[in-house]
């Protein structure tokens, strides 16, 4: 056998050479299509336009309004510009983020190129079109702070009526917690070997794993505990069970994805050793991989029991059990002083679990 | 003993081949061609030093040995056996006969300096008990005779990485040796300690040439360790076969041709 796999991979390059090429340029013409978006909407909203009601067009209306056909379509007309003009406007965004920039551009500042000069301007142009969207008022934020009085007087005066019940449900908060970061540890420590990129170069079916992994892990991380508590509510009905199975979720993939950026950081010294004992793949990842990633694995796993105390009181709040569940009608009716009650036992709690998780992760690191 | 067209050997005088390659090329993904067309031949209970500077592409050749990189084109054989593109199984019964000693030693740092010497056994052992670390008792004290012998015999509780860096190569040295290796390739092994404390190490892989009787190949820089140990020479530069010859005649001339003119012998006394 004169050809290995190497030379064969580089001979079927030219095809993903182009996907490069095609990623690239779909990259420009999203950063070009929102500059184009951006800009419009800041022309429109600075024109002094009115809205169907007569009033000033709001942020929203402006949405509404924006030529989002023209722009894609001017995005990808200059994005193709940039693409075939690279000889004189240097190299794109995309290009420079997929392909890299070619060495004779290597060393010039970011000024002195159109794509720095582009990209200092997007970042302007988001805080604008930011501050408009989101209806950043500051003189109200400075001004108007006693019309929530009230409510920071609950809170600092909290009332013992609730104070019994609250401990009890708090109990059930901190195991809830613990028992969803417990169930999440297995399954996350599994998949979180499929998730890392160096472990799954070598055959298809690892790369076909990896993708598939990653994909499933994105989609429930993105999707709120809250959601997966209403779900895991009408499954297994409204209890602590649910707001278990909720955050169980929601915590295998945060700690795939913790895990697995672990794994890619390892120093690949002792797995060339340990494969050049002829050892197989799982005795690699036992001697050479596991001992790497346990004290960073045991320190993300604290953290994450620390964040599932804090995200069960929100859990509480549809019927998932645990403090928050209490909480909700009290806010609901106005009574502050038993809020702060509550408040106060989340916090000294998340307090608590702050520096025992801190200590931990100092001593095992 | 070769099913695969490797040439036979017809001297019957001359020791086996341990070594063979032919037309070893490796070409990086981004380009860097680290080995062009290299032939080597080895023999049984040979001491071969490999020299060149950084980059020249020793490391790359020992790696393509045992396969840790796979070669882009030429073919390798190990024992008579062709391993150029060997995969599962095969590759992993060549890779527990050839052990390897790195620059960087990579132990299991946080593993115990015995686990790290049984771990030399992984081709060996079954699976599932080495997967908890479970090893045999005999796997066990043959683990504490080599600690012993490489002189620390009192440290295998201590984790790997509270031992020095002389100390933790030969740690590397003994996991080498519980793998009952036919072939060593030390890559580098003395270049990132003291050099008081090269010869200490470097005597213990001399140890494996002359008494357990394996073929070593290992990459040096220091010229009088290289009058010292080896018994043939071969230098790389630019991914190219330029020198091979003897030790004693290994000298000023064919050193600046190997390192380039401005190079300086490192503790020689031929100057």
């Amino acid at each position: 056998m004169e050809i290995s796999a190497e030379l064969q991979r580089q001979q079927r390059s030219p095809w993903r050479h182009r996907m490069r090429q095609v990623q690239a340029f779909l990259i420009d013409l999203l950063l070009l299509t929102l500059f184009l978006l951006m800009v419009e909407f800041l022309v429109v909203a600075f024109s002094g336009r009115r809205g169907p009601t007569g009033l000033l067009v709001t942020p929203e209306e402006i949405l509404d309004l924006l030529h989002y056909g023209w722009a894609a379509a001017g995005g990808a007309l200059l994005a193709l510009l940039w693409g075939f003009g690279s000889d004189w406007l240097g190299t794109s965004p995309g290009r420079a983020l997929v392909l890299g920039v070619p060495e004779r551009e290597g060393h010039r500042p970011w000024t002195h190129t159109l794509r720095g000069w582009f990209i200092a301007l997007m970042v302007q142009l988001t805080v604008f079109t930011g501050w408009l969207i989101t209806e950043v008022q500051l003189v109200t934020f400075l001004t108007q702070f006693s019309k929530a009085t009230d409510i920071v007087r609950g809170l600092v005066h909290p009332s013992s009526t609730v104070l019994h019940q609250g401990l009890v449900l708090l109990v059930q908060t901190i195991f809830l917690a613990f028992m969803a970061t417990a169930f999440a540890i297995p399954v996350a420590f599994c998949l979180s070997f499929l998730a890392a990129r160096n472990l799954t170069r070598d055959t298809f079916l690892l790369r076909s794993a990896y993708t598939l992994v990653r994909a499933g892990m994105n989609f429930t991380r993105a999707v709120e505990p809250l959601v997966w508590a209403l779900i895991f509510i009408s499954w297994v009905g409204i209890g602590p069970f649910a707001g278990v199975l909720a955050l169980w979720v929601h915590s295998v993939a945060a700690l795939v994805k913790l895990y697995s950026e672990q794994i890619e950081n390892i120093d690949h010294g002792p797995v060339d050793a340990i494969t050049a004992t002829g050892a197989s793949h799982l005795q690699v990842l036992r001697f050479g991989v596991v001992p790497q990633v346990i004290p960073p694995f045991l320190s993300f796993t604290i953290y994450r029991w620390d964040i599932n105390v804090r995200m069960s009181t929100i859990i509480g709040f549809v019927g998932g059990g645990g403090i928050g569940y209490i909480l909700k009608p009290r806010v609901d009716l106005g009574q502050w002083g038993e809020v702060g009650t509550l408040v106060l036992l989340i916090a000294a709690t998340v307090w608590c679990m702050d520096i025992l998780s801190a200590k931990i992760r100092e001593r095992i690191v | 003993m070769s099913q695969n067209g490797a040439p036979v050997d017809i001297g019957a005088s001359r020791p086996a081949e341990v070594v063979r390659v032919e037309g070893l090329t490796k070409v990086f993904p981004n380009g860097v061609r680290a080995l062009s067309g290299v032939d080597l031949e080895v023999r049984q209970g040979e001491f071969l030093v490999i020299i060149g500077l950084s980059g020249s592409g020793k490391s790359t050749l020992l790696r393509c040995l045992n396969r840790l990189i796979d070669p882009s084109a030429g073919r390798i054989w190990i024992f008579g056996d062709e391993i150029t593109a060997v995969e599962g199984a095969g590759l992993r019964a060549m890779r527990a006969e050839v052990a390897m000693i790195f620059q960087q030693f990579n132990l299991v740092k946080r593993h115990s300096v015995i686990n790290n010497v049984l771990s030399g056994a992984l081709g060996h052992t079954p699976l599932w008990s080495s997967l908890l670390l479970r090893f045999s008792g005999e796997e066990k004290a043959q683990a504490q005779a080599y600690l012993d012998r490489v002189g620390l015999g009192d440290r295998g509780d201590s984790r790997a990485d509270a031992l020095s860096g002389g100390q933790q190569q030969r740690v590397a040295i003994a996991r080498a040796l519980m793998q009952k290796p036919r072939l060593v390739l030390a890559d580098e092994p003395v270049a990132s300690l003291d050099p008081a404390l090269r010869h200490s190490v470097m005597r213990h892989i001399e140890a494996l040439n002359r008494e357990e009787g394996m073929t070593v190949l290992c990459t040096l820089h220091d010229i009088d360790l290289i009058e010292r140990y080896a018994t043939r020479v071969v230098a790389l530069r630019d991914g190219e076969l330029v020198y091979e010859g003897e030790p004693k005649s290994f000298d000023a001339v064919t050193f600046h041709q190997i390192y380039g003119e401005d190079a300086v012998m490192a503790g020689s006394a031929v100057d």
